[in-house]
């Protein structure tokens, strides 16, 4: 027995080593009710203990390998360029950044709003606090598009913490740590948001695809699907607030597994290969300053006023009607209404009375009052005039009546 | 052939104790570091080429196997992915390059860049295996992406193993 593991100690050693790492394989990967496989979103206690390790390895040697290229490009920078005004663009950046999240936030709120006619708390929504975060490093394999940032639970930061550029959204808090915090990508495979197209308001899942790309799945074949057409976030995933863009629409291809379906290509906002600097939501609490709850107030304030005034102004017109004169008072003879006072400046005209009453004048010809023809042919031009005066109900047949044989006249003439 | 040779006669190398520790780590620093200032045109793979490097140089398959599922499971550690599918990769990379460096002369550039080239092929056919087979995963694939892997792993081989090499300790 002991010559067989001494003459294949090598084969021994590495059957040990496979059998173990396939063992631990099968402990963090588990069956859904579907029937597929997935991984534990969670780690257990010891995997998660050994990432610790990992991290605890090589994120101080990162660290310093960012602190030492960031330092140097910028003092390099700050020598050569005017310190004050790089200070002010770096301030004036960040204020920039703030006013294009809200600016998203409340393009969303308003296109809502237009739909549905109603604009309701929109105060409440939207109001972020974020942390600013570095990237530092990132899992170094192809098939995880996961980085790490600087900050961890020390600075605040939780599983499922939304991640953002001023670009655009960037992933998702995965794993956290004392000092860093490994972030999910949104071009990972594993990775999805909820995602809605701006205009054509379809909704769908975002993930990644093999080669890192982003695309939307599970849509049904839409002709209205261009590209160029802006993605953002749904906000219905619980991680990622609604109406922040994501990007835009770069192609359509047909779903390769489902023919009904195609699958969005989508070219992301936030540059996803070279992150710098991020921001992350670390609340979705409505959370005022003092400065904008004066804001509110004050808005408030001057919106009661307007509709007070809107409201007098109504109640003095109402009161100027009823003192005005109508055009027809039932309680006064016909003579008398003010359609005949002459002190109108603009009396209403009156036709002009004819000469010679003839066969078409009111009241003058029984044929006519009775809707017979006569068989004659007045003048053209008298005879327009005429029938002006003519009461329209005599002249007109009856709604659905037969229309007349023409002989009629003829037979009355006999 | 001039690369063949019996066991006996192939020479063992050994390094700075330090370096054992210093290349690996720096390495996976590397690996995680690099793609950030590169992009999505990082295609090569630190701790493999230095697994094949110490396998090869060692010639012993149970250093280059332990090698291996460090290497393996320290790169897993910093996905997000389970723990083992690169620490079975790697282990297995350890065992082969090991077992190939005691039948082969390994200091022949042409050898080397064709071993860390197929090598880096296999690695990348066992995490699939791992990937769809064994544990039933959907994970879409581009063999381009570890073409290009397997070709940049061989031009870094190129240029690291010297210098390494250069540091091993003569008597």
């Amino acid at each position: 027995m002991e010559s067989f593991f001494t003459r294949y100690r090598n084969l021994v050693v590495l059957l040990a080593l496979l059998t173990v790492q396939i063992i631990g394989l099968a402990v963090q990967v588990r069956r859904t009710a579907e029937g597929r496989s997935t991984a534990n979103t969670q780690d257990a206690a010891g995997v998660r203990l050994i990432r610790l390790w990992a991290q605890g390895l090589v994120s101080p040697p990162e660290k310093a390998a960012h602190y030492i290229t960031t330092s140097i490009t910028g003092g390099w920078q700050n020598y050569i360029d005017l310190r004050h005004v790089r200070e002010q663009n770096a301030q004036l950046k960040e204020q920039v950044d703030r006013l294009r999240l809200a600016q998203a936030s409340l393009l969303e709120d308003a296109r809502q709003g237009e739909r549905l006619q109603a604009m309701l708390d929109f105060q409440h929504r939207y109001i972020y606090s974020t942390l600013p975060a570095q990237a530092i490093g990132s899992s170094g394999n192809v098939q995880s598009h996961v980085f790490y940032l600087d900050k961890g639970s020390n600075a605040g930061l939780k599983p499922d913490m939304a991640v953002i550029t001023a670009e655009g959204i960037v992933g998702k808090v995965r794993d956290v740590f004392p000092n860093t915090a490994q972030v999910l990508m949104i071009n990972d495979q594993t990775s999805g948001a909820g995602v809605i197209l701006e205009s054509t308001r379809i909704r769908g899942i975002l993930t990644g695809n093999a080669s890192g790309q982003l695309e939307i799945v599970g849509i049904l074949a839409d002709e209205r699907i261009k590209p160029g057409e802006r993605v953002l976030t749904a906000g219905g995933d619980l991680v990622y607030p609604r109406g922040l863009p994501v990007g835009v629409v770069d192609k359509v291809v047909r779903d390769p597994d489902r023919d009904a379906f195609i699958d969005v290509m989508v070219k992301p906002y936030a540059g996803l290969d070279r992150l710098d600097e991020v921001l992350v939501i670390t609340s979705t609490q409505p959370r005022f300053s003092a400065q904008d709850q004066h804001d509110i107030a004050t808005s408030e304030a001057v919106k009661g006023e307007e509709a007070q005034a809107i409201k007098d102004q109504l109640k003095a017109s109402e009161i100027m009607a009823e003192h005005l004169p109508g055009l027809i008072d039932p309680g006064l003879p016909a003579d008398k209404q003010p359609l005949l006072d002459d002190s109108n400046p603009n009396p209403v005209s009156h036709p002009p009375q004819p000469l010679h009453p003839d066969r078409f004048t009111p009241g003058s010809n029984d044929a006519a009052t009775q809707g017979t023809s006569t068989g004659q042919t007045p003048p053209q031009a008298e005879g327009a005039s005429k029938l002006a005066l003519k009461p329209p109900a005599k002249t007109q047949p009856k709604p659905g009546a037969a229309p007349a044989p023409a002989s009629t006249g003829t037979q009355k003439d006999q | 052939m001039a690369v063949l040779g019996s066991t006996m006669y192939l020479e063992t190398r050994r390094y700075p104790k330090i370096l054992y520790l210093v290349v690996p780590l720096a390495a996976l620093v590397l690996q995680a570091w690099l793609p950030r200032v590169l992009g999505q045109y990082a295609w090569f793979d630190l701790p493999l080429i230095v697994t094949v490097y110490f396998a090869l140089g060692r010639r012993s398959p149970i250093q280059g196997t332990f090698m291996g599922a460090i290497m393996g499971l320290f790169e897993d550690a910093l996905t997000h992915r389970p723990l083992g599918i690169n620490g079975i990769a790697k282990t297995a990379v350890g065992f082969l390059a090991a077992s190939v460096g005691v039948r082969i002369a390994v200091e022949n550039q042409t050898i080397r860049l064709l071993l860390n080239f197929l090598l880096s092929l296999l690695s990348s056919a066992i995490v699939v295996f791992i990937y769809r087979i064994l544990l039933g995963l959907d994970l879409k694939w581009q063999w381009l992406t570890e073409l290009y892997s397997a070709i940049g792993n061989s031009l870094i081989a190129m240029v690291l193993f010297p210098v390494l090499d250069r540091l091993q300790v003569r008597d």
